[in-house]
This record gives structure tokens, C-alpha cells and sequence, in this order.
């Protein structure tokens, strides 16, 4: 059987947030105050609280949040019920279910999903389906669509012991696209992706740059349990990832025949014992060790029946079985692990002391160990998650956090619907005539359309770029504002690549900075060859004024009289005086002149 | 409920029972919900078996399968049929919860019971809907870790959302506070519901006179479905208060936005003054008597408070006058309406600056002046009381001429710096211990629980910023 994958893409909108008047944009501002605040586990509608919720509640962990006024009120702190859901963002969401063939429900009702990593301050998301169904065509056939949601984007996806959010992003529309699971295999995922992101972008009502679109993937091997990995920003990378998970599933499935193999089928974590070992390592040389029962910590262990040399097996280049159990045990605030298939020379535990551990453990040759350091409470959370990973090695459902290179961790099991309950505060919204109207109202070409259009203003190959690239909107801005489009495709296109690759942060530059940059260019300041040293002077001081710029790194133009004198003193040939004046003259008007002369 | 149409078209189908609705575009399978009050009642809502709620437009459903009987959904029916119960005669307020619910074992404990709001209230999920907790188990299923902090005897006195909650109320509460006292714990906490709470403070503070022990009153301004809910935080200060040497009525309150510290406020001297926020309380022309710190499981009391003594002894003044009023002087009130305040026994005008009313005290041809019909309902019998709408402040009718006309006329109130919540309260209860206009007006008069002070301390001020 092959993998069974499905994706979840979610793009920010533009314009306001989606429960409140603040500007969905600002990010990275200074922080004016903070606050803390507990979360509590709310019972979930079957009187029951799902699992993903108990354990984080299991971590008993206070937040702290950070705010910049601009960029959130109270309804971001939770200190004001939210307003009415954001019509405009409803809208676009409108107007995409129908681009997609989705069918719009009559009535959009906001639910409440449970987060409580902290990374809401309400302890819920806010979400809800305006459409379902629907398809998207691909080269290997078409990926059904099974929901459209519009929903609220979090503080951050939750990480490893991350207390700390700023409330900036929160609550910014988001637009959320899932399939069915009609993807087939890594490149497949890539495409459809790709397919799902370019549609977004024809709306021009999206927010672009890195960070405004994330895709989960959804992904199964053989029947075994589903797994979602959230939170992928390169789509570069979307290849890697899904291999990686098809073969780390994989792998987990062969580790868990290996261990039924070697136990003849019996092999049952069950209440394995947590035994206290501390005392082995009273004199122990382990510095890991030494340290943590210096601040009042202790070591417990446990026994793994039938896993001796399975924990160091790799799932998959560069990650072995052991990472996956320590990710569960780091959920309740440890650091890590230790375990016997590592070195145990490295840690600075000697053979006398495995030999003891081994025998406390009540620890056969064919059983492995996993060992925690840390305050007694912590420790017994931490070894009591580890035994959750080691229940059965094969795949279990799981909620995992993509990192930039296309691997994952763990970050909760995967939680069920029931952690659904209807936000109460806003009411239901009508989808109606007027709504109608104004998603009518958002132009959304299809591609072939948008290429065509670009081809009239671009050479081809430039065009077909250009479609594909996320400054599709801004490059429509800016040739709006007269510039010429080959032009603006090229710097955005290449000459801020560029720039990037020699490590200039050019993600700092706004839409505002770089239309200002043409905008100088347009009006004769500068050449066009300056447009990228120019470019690399906002990167680097981003709140500095451009006249003060352009000044501060010599770019002003030199035209009419100014470089008539200069033509005349330096009496020279063009390429000299452009090998001097490069960025700040026009070789045209050096041509023209010398012509005169 | 659903317009008819939508019922005709689900025929038998009930909520709870799995459908599938067929519309022209596609196939909807999901659990039949209530129609919420505020959605259109021609929308049926469905939950899918993602847990997201739909609305599908009657019209265009063309058939209904029932897929599955469901076992309904009980929207707290059997506490919406208690709840409103306890509205009735002043006698009977109070007395319809029976069950005590108590924790943990050993001689010291402390007394919980529950007067409704949003802090004892609970969620259905499946639809949202919030209900008042009927049952002392209930309330303290939602607060697992205030046993940790002592022994809990609980009790529901009503399941009022304090907006609901009149006089008699009060005069119920005190009753049944007194009765707790009796049995010997170490302190009450009374959950309450924010918006009326500090006229509550203020009313208990009157009739529970010579408290050996504290009686805390605490809300919550997040509903405790919510994993973000202040209930826990404020609920966890009132015990630790409510174990405090601090023997007097206090309301316990976040302190800021975070969740670490709670302000006690006196009864008398505290506020409401946000709809939403957490901090919405505040101390006014005092300083807080002191915080509880949740994070450290401390209380702090700042300056002189009468300590707790388990030997004094209780005395209840419980009686209450519900005929009172507490109006809001506005320019360009009219005598009309002063007019018919004459059918009350007691008013508190909630006066503009210092002390003021519009009286024309210029005697200008172009201005109103309410004080003929102002004098006239008090030569009728009724006692009349200023407090400060700037709600910061001390009155004083000697300053201006329209202070003065009024004092002359007989209105009461010079030199107090008392909340207009506080002095409405303070009148039911004096018109409700004093049949007398005079001996009622002497009563206002006098400082009992520290309402009236008699100096204006310069950091008694709430920053607004």
C-alpha cells in the first residue's frame, strides 16, 4: 500500500484581523507591555477532555505574553470579547470556495477549537467552515478539496517549552484549504501545494512573504495511524518532508515487527515500574546527572522489555528511535533523555554503574533502559510520557512540528473533534446576497488567464516567473505605479535574490520600502543601477528616511548640467566614466553628451 | 427553535440524531443541533464529525435521512427550570438549594456557596449554551485545586445572574451567611456575579456587623468553560482571604491582567468599572485592604483592618426598604420626572460635581430648576442623598449656591465620599432598619463599615492614565 496524504494550507489575508479593528500586518514590533496568565483544561463537550488538551495541561504552565499597542487590544488579550467576524476577510473566503468549486454552507458558525500551548491567550482557536468540497487539477489527477475555513492565526505555533508569544499576529485572517487525502506521493504534495498557493495569490488579497503561508501535511503509511505535521514554510522543502515522514513511518513499523518478533507476540508496555535510581549516582562522574541532583533533582528509571538496540535504530538520516521517545518525555519539561543504546562514556557513566542500573531496572540483555534526570514530580511526568511513545513502536497518531530541513518532532498526540464547542460570542453569519455581492466583487483570474495577461508585458519566460512567484502582488503594484514591468520583475526577481544569498535581511524591507525604492528611480534621484545598492541600504536600516539613504550612500543621480561639467573635466571615454560613476550616472545621457562633445 | 419550515422539512429528526441532509450541490452528514437564539431559524445546524458546526438553508435541503437516533442533548434543562427559582418573596430567597457538599476531612474548613453569575456557571458543549451550576458538586468539579487551600462546605444559595438580583436578595444572602458563621468556619466566599457585586459588598457590609471572620465575595469576567478563565485565579484568592486575619467584607478581584494577584477590596469602597477586563475592580477614596497573592498562596493586608476573633459575635441587621431609588442627575432633568420619585421612600441622586443638581441657582430666565418638586416629595417623606457621579471625590454643599439651596431643602449627604452604589444600598438598608425619615437620614449620616471617611488620602486615586 502506498502513503495516504492529505495538506492543510493556510494563507493570512490582508486587512484587518478577524475579530477586532487591528491591522492584520504589523510583526516584529517592540514589545509595550506583558502580562501572564494560566490556561486550564476545560472539559470537552462529551464531558470528556481530549487527550491533546490533558496533556498540556499535564505542564501546569504560565505564559507570558508580550504586546505592542499598534498591533493588538483587548480582544487579543482576551480582556474583550471578540467584535463581529471580519466581513471583508469572509469575502475573500467566499470568493476562493467558488474559484475552487466549493460549495458555500447558508450560515458560517465559529467554533471554538481547544489549543492550550499557550499559544491563544483564550485557550482556543477560533475557526469555522465556509465551504466544502471542491477540487484543485493536478498532473496526476484531481485532489478533492473537503473543507474551506476561514479561522484566526495563533501567537505562534506552540514550540518546544515556548511559554513566551507576542500578540502581534494573533488574530490575523487566515484562510484554511484542506484536502482529501488524493495526494500520492512527495512530489505530488509539492504540486498541489503549489497549485493551492498560486490560486491564493491570484485573489491579491493575501498577505506574501515568508511566514504568510504555512501548509500541514496530513500522512499515513499502510493503513497505520495519521499523523499531522504543521507548520511547513519552505515549500521547497514540502519534498523532503513527506519522505522523511513515509520513511520514518516505515521504519517505526519495522521496529515494532522486530520487537513482536523477539518477544513472540506478547510484548505489552504496559504499567512498566518507575524505579528511583539515584542513589547509583551518588558518586557518579555524569556531569548531566551531577547537575540535575544538585538542584534538587532525581534520576528514575525504566525498563523496556525486548528494545535493547532498537532506540539507536534511525528513523530516518540523522534521527534514531530514542529522539522520538525523548520528544514525549521533553512534553512534560524535561530536556531530554538517556538511554541505554547511546554512549554511555559520552555521559560520563561508567560500566559499574549500567551494571547497577541494569539490575535495579530488573533490566534482561534484550531489554533497553530510559533514564531522566529532574525535580521528582517532572521526572515521573516525563517517564510516564516516554512509556506513551513506547506503547507500541509502531506510527501513533500524532500532531508534529516541521523544522526548516524537512524533519519533524513531536509536539501532542493528535487531537479529536471533540475539542470543538461553538464560540457563543459571535453570532452566526448569514451568508447572503450583500456578502455575495462583495465576494463578487474580488477578481480572481485563473492562472492561465493571469499568464496570459503577464505574457502581453513580459517576455515569456519572465511571465511564467512571475505567476509562480509569491511578489506576484506587489509586482502588479508596482508597475501600477508606472515603473517599467520587466524591470520590476528583475529586481524582485533577481536582484533580491541576490541580495539574499550575500545574507542581506531583505525580508525587512516592506511593500511600502520597496515601491519607495522605484519610486526614487521614477523620479530621477537614482539610476537604475542603484536601485540595488539602494535596496541593500533599507535592508539594512529600515526605519531610516530615503532621502537620508540615498545622500548617506552616495547614489544621487548626476544628470543635466551637474554631468555636463563632469563629462567636460573628466574629458574622458565613456567606460572610464562609468567605471568611476557606475551607480550614479546614466550611461545614455554620459553617450549623449559625449556625442555633443 | 427552528422556523417552520425548517420543522416540517426534519419531520421526526430531533437534536442529537445523526442526518443526512441532501441539498442540490452536496450531502451533509452530521448531528442535528439546537437552533441557536441568534442565528437564522431557517439554518439547520448540523455537526459534522469534524466538530464544526454548519448552517444549511432550509430551502434548499430537497431530503433528510436520520441516520441515527440520538440520545438528545439536555441543554441544562433541569437547572433552567431551577434557575429564576429563588426571585421570589424575600422569605423564600435563598432557601430552595438544600444539598451541602463537603471536602476533605479535619475541624477547619471554609464556607462556599454560590449565588450564581458566571463564575458558577456551566457550559454544554455540544451547543454552547451556558447555565448556572445547580449543584454544589458542580462548583467544585470546576475549581479541582481550591481544595488543596482547605476544607470546603458548599452550598447554592441562587442561581442569579447578579443583574436579576434585588434587596431581598441581599437580605437573603446575610441570613444565610449568618447561619454559615454559626457552624464554625474559618472564613465565607461568595461567588457572585461581577455587575451588581459591589452593591451586594456594600449592602453586606451594613447588615453584617461585628464579623468575627472574613466574608469574601469573588465573580469571574471570563465564563469558566474557558481555559483562559479568571474564575480560578479569583476563586483560589477569595479562600486564601476568606483564611486571612482580614474580618470584614471584602470583594476578591484580579488585580491586573495577569494571573498572579488578586486585589481585596473593602465591600463598601469597591467598583465595577469595565465591562470586560479582569482588573475591572477597583477601590475608590481608598486604598485596597490588602491582595492575595495566588502564585505565593499568601495574603498581603495593607494598613489597619479589624482582625479576626472568633469569640465576637456576630450581629445582623438583615432588614432591607426595597423601595429605593438611585438616579443619575443629567442636564436638562425636568421636574416631571423628580415628580415621580415621590412614589419612592428613598432616593440617591447620583449628583453632577461637588454636589449638584440643576436648581437654577441664578435664578436665569432660560434654566430649569427641579428643586420645587425636589422639596415637595420630601415634605411627602421622602428622603433624598447625594453622591458623586465623578464616582471620585467628596461631596460638599457648602462650596456653590446650588449646594447650599440644596441642604437648605433638606437633601442629605454633605461631606461623604461615598459610592452612589454604596449610599443606594446603605438607604435600603437604613429605610429598611428605621421606619423614621429622621432617624433613617441619622443612620446615612453615620459612618458604619467605612463608607464615610473623614480624610481624603492623596494616593487614594485610580490611575486612569
Amino acid at each position: 500500500m502506498a502513503i495516504k496524504c492529505g495538506l492543510e494550507i493556510h494563507q493570512r489575508l490582508s486587512g484587518k484581523k478577524l475579530f477586532c479593528n487591528c491591522p492584520a500586518h504589523v510583526e516584529g514590533l517592540k514589545s509595550e507591555g506583558a502580562f501572564s496568565r494560566k490556561l486550564a483544561a476545560a472539559k470537552s463537550e462529551l464531558g470528556k477532555s481530549d487527550i491533546a488538551v490533558s496533556f498540556e495541561v499535564a505542564k501546569e504552565k504560565t505564559f507570558e505574553y508580550s504586546f505592542s499597542e499598534c498591533s493588538a487590544c483587548l480582544v487579543e488579550a482576551d480582556e474583550e470579547p471578540p467584535h463581529k467576524l471580519n466581513e471583508e476577510a469572509l469575502a475573500v473566503v467566499v470568493a476562493l470556495c467558488k474559484s475552487l468549486g466549493s460549495a458555500l454552507v447558508d450560515e458560517v458558525h465559529v467554533m471554538r477549537k481547544l489549543v492550550i500551548d499557550g499559544s491563544n491567550t483564550t485557550g482556543f482557536q477560533r475557526t469555522a467552515i465556509v465551504g466544502t468540497g471542491g477540487k484543485l487539477a493536478t498532473s496526476k489527477g484531481d485532489v478533492r478539496i473537503s473543507t474551506v475555513c476561514i479561522e484566526e492565526e495563533s501567537c505562534a505555533i506552540g514550540e518546544e517549552g515556548k511559554t513566551s508569544f507576542s500578540l502581534d499576529r494573533l488574530g490575523i485572517p487566515l484562510i484554511e484549504i484542506a484536502t482529501e487525502p488524493d495526494v500520492v506521493d512527495a512530489a505530488h504534495a509539492k504540486e498541489t501545494a503549489l497549485g493551492i498557493g498560486t490560486l491564493l495569490r491570484m485573489s491579491n488579497c493575501v498577505q506574501r512573504g515568508i511566514g504568510t503561508i504555512r501548509q500541514d501535511v496530513n500522512i499515513s503509511v499502510d493503513g497505520g495511524n495519521r499523523v499531522e505535521i504543521k507548520g511547513l514554510q519552505e515549500l521547497g522543502m514540502m519534498e523532503t518532508l513527506v519522505q522523511k515522514e513515509e520513511q520514518r513511518q516505515r521504519k517505526l513499523a519495522q521496529i515494532g515487527e522486530e520487537v513482536q518478533k523477539r518477544s513472540n507476540g506478547k510484548f505489552e508496555i504496559g504499567e512498566q515500574k518507575i524505579v528511583d535510581v539515584s542513589e547509583i549516582f551518588l558518586e557518579s562522574k555524569c556531569a548531566l546527572v551531577k547537575k540535575g541532583m544538585q538542584a534538587g533533582g532525581v534520576v528514575l528509571g525504566i525498563c523496556v522489555p525486548f528494545h535493547a538496540g532498537l532506540l539507536g535504530k534511525e528513523v530516518y538520516e540523522g534521527r534514531r528511535y530514542g529522539s522520538e521517545v525523548s520528544d514525549y518525555a521533553k512534553a512534560a519539561g524535561v530536556r531530554g533523555i538517556i538511554h541505554s543504546d547511546e554512549d554511555m562514556e559520552k555521559y560520563g557513566i561508567s560500566e559499574d554503574e549500567v551494571t547497577e542500573l541494569r539490575f535495579a531496572l530488573s533490566c534482561k540483555k534484550e531489554d533497553a533502559f530510559v533514564l531522566v534526570v529532574a525535580k521528582e514530580k517532572i521526572a515521573q511526568a516525563a517517564l510516564s510520557l516516554a512509556l506513551k511513545r513506547l506503547e507500541g513502536a509502531a506510527t501513533l497518531g500524532e500532531t508534529r512540528r516541521a523544522h526548516p530541513d524537512g524533519s519533524s518532532s513531536f509536539m501532542r498526540p493528535l487531537a479529536g473533534g471533540a475539542r470543538m464547542y461553538p464560540e457563543t460570542d459571535v453570532e452566526p453569519i448569514r451568508i447572503d446576497e450583500v456578502l455575495l455581492k462583495k465576494a463578487g466583487k474580488i477578481k480572481i483570474e485563473s492562472p492561465e488567464e493571469k499568464l496570459a495577461g503577464l505574457c502581453k508585458i513580459l517576455p515569456e519566460h519572465m511571465a511564467k516567473r512571475m505567476l509562480m512567484s509569491r511578489n506576484l502582488g506587489i509586482f502588479e503594484r508596482i508597475v501600477e505605479e508606472g515603473i517599467a514591468p520587466l524591470l520590476a520583475a528583475t529586481v524582485l526577481e533577481d536582484t533580491l535574490v541576490a541580495l539574499r544569498r550575500e545574507n542581506v535581511a531583505v525580508e525587512r524591507i516592506d511593500e511600502e520600502r520597496l515601491i519607495a525604492v522605484f519610486e526614487e528611480y521614477r523620479s530621477g534621484k537614482i539610476t537604475k543601477a542603484a536601485i540595488g545598492e539602494l535596496l541593500r541600504a533599507v535592508a539594512n536600516e529600515p526605519q531610516k528616511e530615503m532621502s537620508a539613504l540615498v545622500r548617506e550612500k552616495g547614489l544621487a543621480k548626476i544628470s543635466g548640467v551637474e554631468l555636463a561639467t563632469l563629462v567636460k573635466a573628466e574629458n574622458a571615454q565613456l567606460g572610464a566614466i562609468m567605471a568611476k560613476y557606475r551607480l550614479r550616472v546614466d550611461a545614455a545621457e554620459v553617450q549623449k553628451l559625449l556625442k555633443k562633445n | 427553535m427552528y422556523s417552520k419550515d425548517a420543522q416540517k422539512l426534519l419531520k421526526g429528526a430531533k437534536v442529537g440524531d445523526e442526518l443526512r441532509l441532501h441539498t442540490s450541490e452536496k450531502e451533509y452528514s452530521g448531528i442535528l443541533m439546537p437552533h441557536p437564539d441568534n442565528g437564522d431559524e431557517n439554518c439547520v445546524v448540523l455537526k459534522l464529525s469534524s466538530g464544526y458546526n454548519v448552517g444549511i438553508d432550509a430551502g434548499k435541503i430537497s431530503r433528510v435521512d436520520v441516520l441515527q437516533k440520538g440520545k438528545g442533548i439536555v441543554v441544562g434543562s433541569a437547572a433552567k427550570k431551577n434557575a429564576g427559582g429563588s426571585t421570589g418573596k424575600t422569605s423564600d430567597a435563598g432557601k430552595s438549594a438544600g444539598s451541602v457538599f463537603q471536602s476533605g476531612e479535619g475541624k477547619e474548613f471554609v464556607s462556599l456557596l454560590g449565588c450564581g453569575g458566571t463564575i458558577a456557571s456551566k457550559v454544554e458543549y455540544k451547543t454552547g449554551a451556558v447555565y448556572p451550576a445547580s449543584k454544589p458538586e458542580e462548583i467544585m468539579e470546576s475549581f479541582p485545586n481550591i481544595s488543596k487551600i482547605s476544607n470546603i462546605r458548599s452550598r447554592v444559595l441562587f442561581q442569579l445572574l447578579s443583574e436579576d438580583m434585588a434587596p431581598r436578595h441581599w437580605s437573603a444572602i446575610a441570613g444565610e451567611v449568618a447561619d454559615e458563621i454559626k457552624s464554625g468556619p474559618q472564613g465565607v466566599v461568595l461567588m457572585h456575579g461581577t455587575d451588581t457585586m459591589g452593591y451586594t459588598s456594600a449592602a453586606l457590609s451594613f447588615m453584617l456587623q461585628e464579623l468575627p471572620m472574613p466574608v469574601v465575595l469573588t465573580g469571574s469576567q471570563r465564563s469558566s468553560d474557558r481555559p483562559s478563565s479568571d474564575a480560578d485565579v479569583n476563586v483560589t484568592g477569595a479562600m486564601l482571604a476568606a483564611k486571612s486575619d482580614i474580618a470584614q467584607v471584602m470583594v476578591c478581584m484580579h488585580k491586573g491582567m495577569s494571573d498572579d494577584v488578586c486585589s481585596l477590596h473593602s465591600g463598601v469602597r469597591v467598583r465595577k468599572f469595565h465591562t470586560s477586563r479582569r482588573d475591572a475592580f477597583a477601590s475608590v477614596n481608598a486604598k485596597p485592604v490588602g491582595e492575595a497573592d495566588v502564585v505565593k498562596g499568601e495574603v498581603r493586608a495593607f494598613g489597619e483592618h479589624r482582625k479576626r476573633d472568633m469569640k465576637r459575635k456576630l450581629k445582623l441587621f438583615e432588614k432591607v426598604n426595597e423601595n429605593v431609588a438611585l438616579v443619575w442627575v443629567y442636564p436638562g432633568m425636568d421636574e416631571k420626572f423628580v415628580k415621580k420619585l415621590g412614589d419612592f421612600d428613598g432616593v440617591v441622586l447620583a449628583c453632577t460635581g461637588i454636589g449638584h443638581a440643576p436648581v437654577n441657582a441664578f435664578g436665569t430666565k432660560d434654566a430649569n430648576s427641579i428643586l420645587p418638586a425636589l422639596e415637595k416629595i420630601m415634605d411627602a417623606g421622602t428622603l433624598v442623598a447625594l453622591a458623586p457621579q465623578t464616582i471620585f471625590g467628596r461631596i460638599n454643599m457648602d462650596i456653590y449656591t446650588t449646594g447650599r439651596l440644596l441642604k437648605k431643602a433638606g437633601v442629605i449627604g454633605d461631606l461623604c465620599d461615598w459610592l452612589p452604589e454604596t449610599a443606594y444600598a446603605k438607604m435600603c438598608w437604613a429605610l429598611g432598619q428605621e421606619r423614621k425619615k429622621e432617624k433613617a437620614a441619622g443612620l446615612m449620616m453615620r459612618n458604619i463599615a467605612g463608607e464615610i471617611s473623614e480624610r481624603s488620602a492623596m494616593d487614594e486615586r485610580v490611575e486612569f492614565g
